[in-house]
């Protein structure tokens, strides 16, 4: 019932605009957007170890209460933990605030522990032609249980997905060596991805904040396997959305408000998962070639293919915040809930009628196009910075930019009409 | 085998259970050991649409659910076994439906298994109950239970069904708001049995349906529809559902304005909607179907009120908690009564264990009447054992200053057609 199409006009022309000011504003003025501000003298937290073999319990026990715990996938802690505290929140967290992985990591701290108790050093080399695959096959195959699986919430089902996960991955270290987390385990390089977008930061031993997608500019270009790491990121959180659309149920020829189940769609939605993201690869390097071919400039795309994939990153995380917040707000209630009963504090009464209230229901969709359009932005500038960084003149710049901000003009569009469509579960 | 029908009578079950009361006393040793086996509580598997499109009825059905278990374990449980909740989600999937009522026989030990709502979910685990010998309570209104098509070990004591509930509106409709009825409605299967049942029912009433306007499912725009409605339509019957239904009767009201003919839609299309929710102003003066009047009445019974108070629910259908969170109030009752009706058939067959599986179902087949109490909150019943079908008072509201006025009741009779089936002559 609210005006969505003029929000979806509105964003739009909010993207486009901060184009046009690209074209106006002096070299220097998008750069200084990103400058980043030391205001802390302060060494990394102690017992970085020691809390991530404290998470790695944690883990321990919610795959044991999955497995023997309440069948209820809004009363068991594991699919709560998962699928809302970690993955909505703290993926969230990650991109936004601060790099906590590198304390909540459940496979560090048992592997120093490993290897100091036992002299263990790595058995084999980290092939390098590897390079990023392993750990891009093992994020589609997080997204497939997330989105393809029947039932991804149920307990047991979970417990045994993340138990074999954390099994195999600690096993991958102990062959392989820690190259195996940072190239081959999906989640460490998805967060080691979007930590690059928080803005806290470190710079030399200071604590540091800024802009977000200020550490994106500090970094150097990432390797190509792992620039299209970061498009399928984005491409499978866009599928993550589409699935659930009418338009979606409409090309699998299903009735929304009959829809069978998710275990009658497996095929549709994983070959739907892999379309997506292999149309996002074409179209975003469709516009690197155009790009480069209207300004004259020589360079290679895979160098424009891994300069401009990071700039994705912002868009990947507005989307993820704005797609999860309905859900969150119920689920964390259930969370809530969780933590109530186990403390022996009273019932905790989970409610859905903020999404009967008109002006809740608009602050929410608010929150969710802002954050859309907020992600668009960021992103139009971190490219407008790094174009200016590769070319010579602004002009230049903004010439090889166009077919990129036009993409990024239309994936606003596209945002903002998924959250916006109607859906049909 | 073919079991004869009412072999167990609830009579001669209760003859047995007080003469197995009355020997207690004597028993061995060895035979108070097994009485005290069976203090094992009563495990009942829920099916609860925990996630997919039928998330926001679960709510409220485990809500219901826990709250009725809740009185009946305060009340003693059953056969003086505590009664224990076994929720597995199914996501809403008739797949997963089946795979739950599997786990309930076969890993989680259930005596029965319980709650389904969504009628595909019921229709893709029934057989699998029925090959499990597994008694399955279902309360999902569909006409499906009485249709025929399902077996032995599906029963529906708790929820009357579309069928009876539309043929009913037809009397009060013919009568007081017109006989030439357009209706409109979404073109699947919900909106198919509407239009068969109520077309036929509307005719027996001397009535006619002008057109009917099929609306595809996924639809989010009605303005090109209502041209289609006849200009000498007395009565608008809809039943549009899903995410565009405010959109729908924001368009009906641009489309009508003030000359409008009379509007009778089901609750189905705002269960959990605040009636009273800008955008619904044109709803007023308009009538529904309702399966439990939402807002409480002026002859409100007692029994509504201690359900009403159980579940945390307050005089405008809503959470005590938050009164912005609406209940699903039509259907949700369904619940309660069937988990009564199992306690009431569990006591009656002196269920003890799985072995008494058939015994429970012949005990239930045994019903026939079940009075206004606080066991059936919503209104008397009548159970038809050959069916395996509950029937009972639908209720028609009209809305008045963004209040459900209840403004008819039917009679049970209103809502009885033939049997389709009899399922006591299937064997066990």
């Amino acid at each position: 019932m609210l005006p969505t199409d003029i929000y979806i006009s509105a964003g739009a022309a909010t993207v486009l605009l901060t184009l046009v000011l690209l074209v106006f504003l002096p070299e220097r003025t998008s750069e200084k957007l990103f400058s980043n501000f030391g205001f802390w003298r302060a060494k990394p937290l102690p017992l970085r170890h020691f809390i991530s073999c404290l998470s790695a319990v944690v883990l321990g026990w919610i795959v044991w209460t999955g497995l023997t715990g309440t069948r209820d996938p809004l009363a068991n802690p594991l699919p709560l933990t998962v699928w809302t505290v970690w993955w909505v929140f703290l993926v969230f967290i990650q991109g936004f605030i601060g790099n906590h992985w590198q304390y909540t990591n459940p496979w560090t701290g048992p592997i120093a522990m490993l290897s100091k108790l036992t002299g263990l050093k790595p058995l084999l080399r980290y092939p390098s032609q590897l390079s990023y695959w392993p750990g891009i096959f093992l994020f589609l195959g997080f997204a497939t249980v997330l989105m393809v699986d029947p039932a991804p919430a149920d307990p047991s089902r979970l417990a045994r997905y993340v138990g074999i996960y954390w099994y195999l991955t600690l096993l991958g270290v102990v062959l392989f060596g820690p190259a195996w987390l940072v190239k081959a385990e999906a989640i460490t390089i998805m967060m080691r991805a979007y930590q690059q977008m928080a803005i806290l930061g470190r710079t030399h031993s200071r604590l540091s904040v800024g802009l977000s997608g200020w550490q994106i500019l500090r970094k150097p270009a990432p390797k190509p396997t792992l620039a299209v790491f970061m498009l399928v990121l984005l491409g499978c959180g866009s599928f993550d959305g589409l699935n659930e659309t009418f338009w979606w149920f409409g090309q699998l020829g299903l009735n929304p408000l009959e829809f069978p189940g998710r275990s009658a769609v497996v095929a549709q939605n994983l070959i739907g998962l892999i379309a997506a993201n292999v149309v996002l690869l074409l179209a975003f390097i469709s516009c690197l070639v155009l790009g480069l071919r209207i300004s004259g400039e020589t360079e290679t795309v895979i160098i424009a293919f891994c300069r401009y994939a990071p700039t994705l990153l912002p868009i990947a995380l507005a989307y993820h915040l704005a797609h999860y917040l309905p859900s969150f707000l119920v689920e964390a209630q259930y969370v809530l809930k969780y933590i109530y009963n186990t403390l022996g504090l009273g019932d905790f009464y989970v409610t859905t009628g903020f999404f009967s209230r008109p002006s809740t229901v608009k602050a929410i969709w608010l929150i969710q196009a802002g954050a859309v359009v907020a992600g668009h932005v960021i992103a139009i500038l971190l490219a407008h910075v790094l174009a200016l960084r590769a070319h010579g003149t602004t002009r230049q710049a903004i010439i090889v930019q166009i077919p990129l901000a036009i993409f990024m003009v239309c994936y606003t569009v596209f945002g903002l009409w998924l959250l916006a469509s109607p859906r049909g579960l | 085998m073919i079991t004869p029908k009412n072999a167990t009578t609830r009579r001669n079950v209760l003859k047995t259970l007080a003469g197995g009361a009355a020997g207690a006393a004597t028993l061995p040793l060895w035979a108070r050991y097994a009485q005290a086996q069976t203090s094992e509580p009563i495990k009942i598997g829920f099916q609860v649409h925990r996630t997919g499109i039928g998330a926001a009825y679960g709510r409220w059905y485990d809500r219901t659910t826990m709250a009725a278990v809740n009185l009946i374990n305060e009340q003693g449980g059953i056969n003086g076994r505590p009664v224990e909740i076994v929720a597995e989600d199914d996501g809403t999937d008739p797949k997963r439906g089946a795979e739950v009522v599997e786990k309930f026989a076969n890993q989680h030990g259930c005596d029965i298994g319980f709650g389904t709502l969504f009628s595909h979910v019921v229709i893709g685990s029934s057989p699998r109950a029925g090959e499990l010998k597994l008694p399955y309570f279902v309360v999902s209104e569909g006409h499906h239970v009485a249709s025929g098509m399902l077996n032995r070990y599906t029963l529906q004591p708790g929820i009357t069904d579309v069928k009876s509930q539309v043929q009913a509106m037809a009397p009060f409709v013919a009568e007081n708001l017109g006989k030439k009825v357009t209706m409109i409605f979404p073109d699947f299967a919900f909106g198919h049995d509407h239009r068969d049942f109520f077309t036929r029912a509307i005719e027996a009433q001397g009535g006619e349906v002008l057109a009917h306007i099929a609306v595809p499912p996924a639809e989010t725009s009605f303005t090109k529809y209502f041209p289609k409605i006849p200009q000498d339509t007395e009565v608008l019957y809809h039943v549009m559902v899903g995410p565009a239904v405010l959109t729908f009767v924001k368009e009906l009201g641009e489309f009508f304005g003030p000359s409008r003919p009379e509007i009778f839609g089901f609750i189905d299309s705002l269960e959990a909607v605040d009636i009273s929710s800008p955008g619904l102003e044109y709803l007023e003066g308009t009538y529904f179907w309702e399966g439990n009047p939402r807002h409480a009445q002026e002859d409100q019974s007692e029994h509504d009120k201690f359900y009403r108070a159980a579940v945390g629910v307050d005089e405008r259908g809503a959470s005590i908690s938050d009164p912005s969170d609406v209940s699903t109030y039509a259907h949700m009752f369904g619940c309660w009564e069937t988990l009564h009706v199992i306690k009431a058939g569990m006591e009656a067959a002196g269920y003890q264990s799985h072995a008494d599986r058939a015994k429970l179902i012949e005990a239930v087949e045994a019903m026939t009447e079940m009075p206004l109490s606080q066991a059936h909150p919503q209104g008397a019943k009548l159970f038809n054992g050959k069916t395996h079908q509950v029937f009972g008072h639908q209720y028609i509201s009209k809305v008045t200053d963004g209040k459900l006025v209840k403004v008819h009741t039917t009679s049970i009779e209103d809502t009885l057609y033939p049997d389709e089936v009899d399922y006591t002559t299937q064997s066990f």
